[in-house]
C-alpha cells in the first residue's frame, strides 16, 4: 500500500545513482534496460497483489510498463477515452518517435547550414517535446504539444522524423475518434496468481533470489541497496537496548515510589511526588532532550556528558567490542542522557497509574481484613495489595514497545543514536519502502511479544488466572 | 446533599469547581483561547493606528481581513500609494503610532537583530535617520529571536493558535470515529445486528461497487478537483462519498426486499465487535507516531489540515474503547429494556437513551486526548515533518534552538509553553474525571 502511493519512483532513484548523469540523448536507451533490470531486482515489474479490481477498459498489463510516469499517464489516458489497444498503439508509436529522436544525426550535407550551437537547440528541443508527451493527457496541451513538433519538423533538418510524428499524429487522432468510454464503467477483477508483488515479498522466490519475510529476507534498502535485513540486525540492538534499560529503570523506580505514595497518601511527601511527577508528566521528551543536553553536554555550562557518540565500539578501537571492560567504561558516558530520556518518557506515565491503582487497592475491603488479622504493615501492603495493584501496570506493558519505538524517533534524531527510530525516521523521508515496512513489522512483533509476556505474568501475578482449559 | 433539585450537569459544575487547580486550569484555557483568537492584535508587525502625514491609518486590522490592503497619502499634491504590507512602519517616521503588545509578526525578519538577538541585552533598529540605534522598549524582543531575526514572543502567540487548533480538530475528528464505532461495537457486539443473508451478502457487493463507483472511476475527477483548490477536492470528495453511499443503500435495500425462501432469509449477524476490536489492536501495535510519519510523508503536500485529519484518524481507539465498554454495561440497563420492548430503533436507543448515558468519560478521554494530541504535533513540527515551513508552531521554535545552545531562550520558552497547555488539559482532564465519577454523587 504504502509503495503504491508514495509520490517518488524508486526505480528512477537507483536508477539514476547506477548512471552517471548522462545527456539527454544517449540516455533513453541505455537506462531502459537498466531501470528494467532494477524493477526486476525490486519485484515492481510484477502486480501488486494476487487479484485486483480493475474496469473493463484496462490493461492487465500496465505494470509491465517500466517509467512509473508513463504508467500514470497511460492509465489516466485510458481513464479519459477507455480504448486500451488505441492507446497501445499510440504509446508504442511515441516510444518510436523517442528512438528515433534519440539516435537522430543530421546529414552532413546539411551542417553547413545550421550554426553547430543551433543544431543543438533544435536537437534537444525536439528531444524534450518527445519526451514531454509521455506525460501528458490533457487533449488541448497534446495538439499543442504534437503542433509544437510539427513546425519543428517541418524543417529540412528533421525529414526523416516527420513520417514517424505523422503516425503518432494519426495514432492519437484515433483514440480521440474511437472511444469506449462505457468500458469505464464496467468493473472486473483482475486475478494475477502467485506472481506477484506481495507474494515475492512474503514468501520469496528462489529465481529472484528473494527469501521473502518468512524467511527473514526484508528486501533491499531504496536508499543504498544494502540488505534490509542486515541494517536492522545493525541498529536493532541500539535501540533495544536503550528500550529496555529504560523500561526497566522506569518500572524499577515508579512502582515503589508508586507503592510509597499511595501509601503515604495525601502526606506532603505524596503531594510533592505527585505534582512533580504530573509536571514531568506534561513535559515533552524532545524537550526534556534538549533541555539536557544544554545543561549538561554544554560547553558553557556543564560539560558532564559528550552530546552524541553512542556507536560501534569499534570505531573508538578496533579491538574494541562491546563488552570489554576498556569498552564499557569509555562508551558509559555517551549512554547517560539517552537513558536518562528514554526513561522519563515511560517513567511518570507508570508512577501515576501505579499510584492511582495503589490506592483502590488500599481501599478494599481485602486489605482491612489483612489488618485485622494482625498482619505486619509491611505484609499487608506488599503481599495482599501489590499482587492487585500491579495488575494495570502489565496491562500497559504490551503498549510499552510501541510507544517506545515511536518515542525513539525525536530521541535517536536528537542524541544521534543510530538505531531504528532514527533510521526509520531517514527511510521515511526518503520513503525507503522496504525499510519502513520491516520496522512496522518488528513492532508489530514486540507488540505480540509484549501481549504474551503480559499474559504470563497476569497469570504469575493472579493465581486465579489459568489459560489452561478446564 | 443540602440542594436535592440539581441537575447531573449542575452537581458536575459544582464539583469540578471544588477543585482548585482544575478551575485555575480552565481559566487559563480560556486566556490561551484568547490569546489564540486575539492574536494577530497582539502580535502584529503593522501598527494597531498610526498617523502618518496627518492622515490615520488602521494597518493591523486592515490587514488582517486582506493582506495587500493599501492606503493613500497626499505629499506635495501627490498621492501616494503604498501597500501596509511592504514597509517596515519601525523604520519611518510616524506622527502618532500604537503598537501592538509585540510589534513583530511570527515570520518577520529584523535583519539588524539576527544571529540569536538575546532578549535581555540591548537590540538594535536603524531609525527613519538612517542611524543605529538601541530598539526603543515597545518594540523590543522581548523574548529574543532566532537565527534569521524573527521574534520568539510572536511565534510563541501564534503557535497557541496552532496548537490549540490541532488539538480540538483532530481529537473532534477522533471522538466522532470513536463514538459510532465504539457505540456500534459495544452495542450491537457480534451477533446483535443481523441481515437476512440476501441482504448481508448484497450489502458487501454493494460496497465493493460502490467503490468502485465512487472513487475508482471518479479517480481522475477527484485529483483534478484537488489540483484545483482544496474547497473543490473536499466537495469532489464529499460528492464520491454520496455517490457509494447511494449506491450501497440502493444494493441494501434491493437485497431485503429479494429476501424469499427460507435459504435467502436466514438471518446472519454481522460481528461489528470483533471487527472494531481487531481495528483497534492493529492501530495499537503500531508507534503512532511512525505511522503519522509515514503517512505525512506520502501526501508530501505538507499542510495543517491533513496533519490533524491523520491524528484524528489514528487517535480514536482510546475513545471507542471506552465508549465500547459503556455501552456494554448501559445495555444491560433495564431503560434499554424498555426502549427495545416499546419497539424503538436500534438508531433511536442508541442515540437519545445509551449515549448520552455514557457519554462522560468521553469528556475525560477528550482533555487528555487533547494534550496527547499537541504534544504529537509539537513532535512532529519539531522533526519538520507535517507542518508547513512558513507556519510557526511551539514544536518548530523548538527545533531552530537545536542548532544553537547559546540561545536557550528558543528552548525553554516553547518548551514552557507547551508544557503550560498539556498541563492545562491534564489538570482540567483530571477535574473532570472527579467531577464525572458518578461515584462521588452519593
Amino acid at each position: 500500500m504504502i509503495s503504491l502511493n508514495s509520490p517518488t519512483d524508486p526505480v528512477e532513484r537507483l536508477v539514476n545513482s547506477a548512471v552517471n548523469e548522462s545527456d539527454l540523448s544517449s540516455e533513453s536507451s541505455a537506462s531502459e534496460e537498466l531501470r528494467q533490470e532494477v524493477r526486476k531486482k525490486l519485484g515492481l515489474d510484477l502486480p501488486v497483489f494476487y487479484i485486483n479490481l480493475s474496469s473493463l477498459a484496462e490493461s492487465d498489463t500496465l505494470y509491465r510498463i517500466a517509467e512509473r510516469s508513463h504508467q500514470e499517464n497511460l492509465s489516466k489516458l485510458t481513464k479519459l477515452y477507455g480504448n486500451w489497444s488505441e492507446i497501445q498503439a499510440y504509446y508504442s508509436s511515441l516510444k518510436n518517435l523517442e528512438k528515433a529522436v534519440g539516435q537522430f544525426k543530421a546529414d552532413s550535407s546539411l551542417n553547413a547550414t545550421y550554426s553547430s550551437n543551433k543544431l543543438t537547440t533544435y536537437k534537444n528541443k525536439s528531444i524534450l517535446g518527445a519526451k514531454s508527451l509521455f506525460e501528458l493527457n490533457d487533449d488541448n496541451k497534446i495538439i499543442e504539444q504534437i503542433s509544437v513538433l510539427d513546425t519543428l519538423y517541418q524543417l529540412r533538418l528533421f525529414s526523416s522524423l516527420n513520417p514517424i510524428l505523422k503516425s503518432v499524429k494519426l495514432k492519437y487522432s484515433k483514440i480521440k475518434r474511437n472511444t469506449t468510454n462505457w468500458k469505464n464503467y464496467i468493473p472486473t477483477i483482475q486475478f494475477n496468481g502467485f506472481l506477484n508483488q506481495y507474494h515475492l515479498w512474503l514468501f520469496g522466490d528462489s529465481d529472484r533470489n528473494r527469501g521473502g519475510v518468512i524467511r527473514g529476507d526484508f528486501g533491499k534498502s531504496y536508499i543504498d541497496n544494502k540488505s534490509v535485513g542486515d541494517k536492522m540486525l545493525e541498529m536493532f540492538p541500539y535501540s533495544f537496548f536503550l528500550v529496555i534499560i529504560s523500561i526497566i529503570l522506569a518500572y524499577l523506580i515508579s512502582i515503589p515510589l508508586g507503592i510509597y505514595s499511595a501509601y503515604k497518601k495525601d502526606t506532603l511527601f505524596d503531594n510533592v511526588v505527585s505534582v512533580l511527577v504530573f509536571m514531568l508528566y506534561s513535559l515533552p521528551s524532545f524537550f526534556v532532550a534538549t533541555w539536557l543536553l544544554y545543561q549538561f553536554s554544554n560547553p558553557d555550562n556543564l560539560l558532564w556528558f559528550p552530546s552524541n557518540g553512542v556507536k560501534n565500539p569499534a570505531t573508538y578501537n578496533n579491538d574494541w567490542s562491546w563488552y570489554d571492560m576498556d569498552s564499557i567504561k569509555h562508551q558509559a558516558p555517551y549512554f547517560v542522557l539517552p537513558i536518562i530520556a528514554f526513561t522519563y518518557s515511560s517513567f511518570a506515565f507508570t508512577n501515576r497509574i501505579m499510584r492511582v491503582s495503589m490506592i483502590d487497592v488500599l481501599g478494599a475491603d481485602y486489605i482491612r481484613t489483612a489488618r485485622a488479622k494482625g498482619l505486619s504493615e509491611r505484609h499487608v501492603i506488599l503481599k495482599h495489595g501489590l499482587r492487585n495493584g500491579l495488575l494495570p501496570i502489565i496491562t500497559m506493558f504490551s503498549n510499552v514497545f510501541p510507544a517506545a519505538i515511536g518515542g525513539s524517533v525525536i530521541l535517536e534524531t536528537i542524541f544521534g543514536i543510530p538505531g531504528m527510530g532514527g533510521a526509520v525516521y531517514e527511510a521515511i523521508l526518503g520513503i525507503d519502502i522496504p525499510m519502513i515496512v520491516a520496522v512496522f513489522t518488528l513492532t508489530g512483533a514486540l507488540t505480540v511479544t509484549g501481549y504474551l509476556i503480559s499474559d504470563v505474568l497476569y497469570a504469575i501475578v493472579d493465581p486465579r488466572i489459568s489459560y489452561s482449559k478446564k | 446533599m443540602i440542594e436535592e433539585n440539581i441537575t447531573y450537569r449542575q452537581f458536575a459544575w459544582k464539583q469540578f469547581k471544588k477543585n482548585k487547580p482544575a478551575l485555575v486550569s480552565f481559566y487559563i484555557l480560556i486566556l490561551l483561547v484568547l490569546l489564540a483568537v486575539l492574536s494577530p492584535i497582539i502580535a502584529n508587525d503593522q501598527p494597531l493606528y498610526m498617523k502618518y502625514k496627518d492622515t490615520s491609518f488602521y494597518p493591523a486590522f486592515e490587514t488582517m481581513f486582506n493582506e495587500t490592503a493599501s492606503g493613500e497619502v497626499i505629499e506635495n499634491e501627490d498621492t501616494i500609494n503604498f501597500q501596509f504590507q511592504n514597509i517596515d512602519w519601525r523604520t519611518v517616521q510616524l506622527e502618532s503610532v500604537c503598537w501592538p503588545l509585540i510589534a513583530y509578526s511570527p515570520n518577520t525578519i529584523d535583519k539588524y537583530n539576527r544571529d540569536y538577538a538575546h532578549p535581555n541585552f540591548p537590540q538594535r533598529l536603524k531609525n527613519y535617520k538612517g542611524v543605529i540605534v538601541e530598539l526603543p522598549r515597545g518594540l523590543r524582543h522581548y523574548l529574543g529571536t532566532d537565527k534569521l531575526g524573527r521574534d520568539i514572543a510572536s511565534g510563541l502567540i501564534y503557535g497557541t493558535r496552532i496548537s490549540l487548533l490541532v488539538g480540538i480538530i483532530s481529537m473532534g475528528i477522533a471522538v466522532v470515529i470513536g463514538l459510532i464505532l465504539g457505540a456500534a461495537a459495544g452495542y450491537f457486539g457480534n451477533d446483535g445486528l443481523t441481515l437476512s443473508r440476501s441482504q448481508y451478502w448484497l450489502t458487501w457487493t454493494g460496497v465493493f461497487i460502490a467503490y468502485f463507483y465512487g472513487f475508482y472511476t471518479r479517480s481522475l475527477a477527484l485529483e483534478q478537483a484537488f489540483n484545483d483548490g482544496i474547497i473543490q477536492g473536499v466537495f469532489s470528495l464529499f460528492l464520491s462519498l454520496i455517490i457509494a453511499a447511494l449506491i450501497t443503500l440502493t444494493i441494501s435495500f434491493i437485497g431485503r426486499k429479494i429476501a424469499i425462501g427460507s435459504f435467502l432469509k436466514k438471518e446472519v449477524s454481522i460481528p461489528i465487535d470483533a471487527i472494531v476490536s481487531r481495528i483497534i489492536e492493529v492501530l495499537n501495535s503500531m508507534p503512532i507516531l511512525i505511522l503519522i510519519i509515514s503517512v505525512s510523508a506520502i501526501i508530501s503536500e505538507k499542510s495543517l489540515w491533513v496533519l490533524m485529519i491523520i491524528i484524528g484518524l489514528t487517535g480514536w481507539t482510546g475513545i471507542a474503547r471506552l465508549i465500547r465498554a459503556e455501552m456494554l454495561r448501559i445495555k444491560q440497563m433495564e431503560y434499554i429494556e424498555a426502549g427495545k420492548v416499546l419497539g424503538f430503533s436500534n438508531y433511536r436507543i442508541i442515540v437519545k437513551h445509551a449515549l448520552p448515558n455514557g457519554l462522560a468519560p468521553i469528556f475525560v478521554s477528550f482533555a487528555f486526548g487533547v494534550a496527547s494530541a499537541i504534544l504529537t504535533e509539537s513532535g512532529l513540527s519539531f522533526l519538520g515533518v507535517g507542518v508547513p515551513d512558513d507556519v510557526v508552531t511551539w514544536g518548530s521554535l523548538l527545533s531552530r534552538g537545536r542548532a544553537e545552545f547559546e540561545a536557550w531562550w528558543l528552548v525553554i520558552y516553547p518548551g514552557v509553553a507547551i508544557f503550560i497547555t498539556i498541563t492545562v488539559y491534564n489538570l482540567i482532564g483530571e477535574g473532570l474525571r472527579d467531577a464525572l465519577d458518578p461515584k462521588h454523587k452519593k
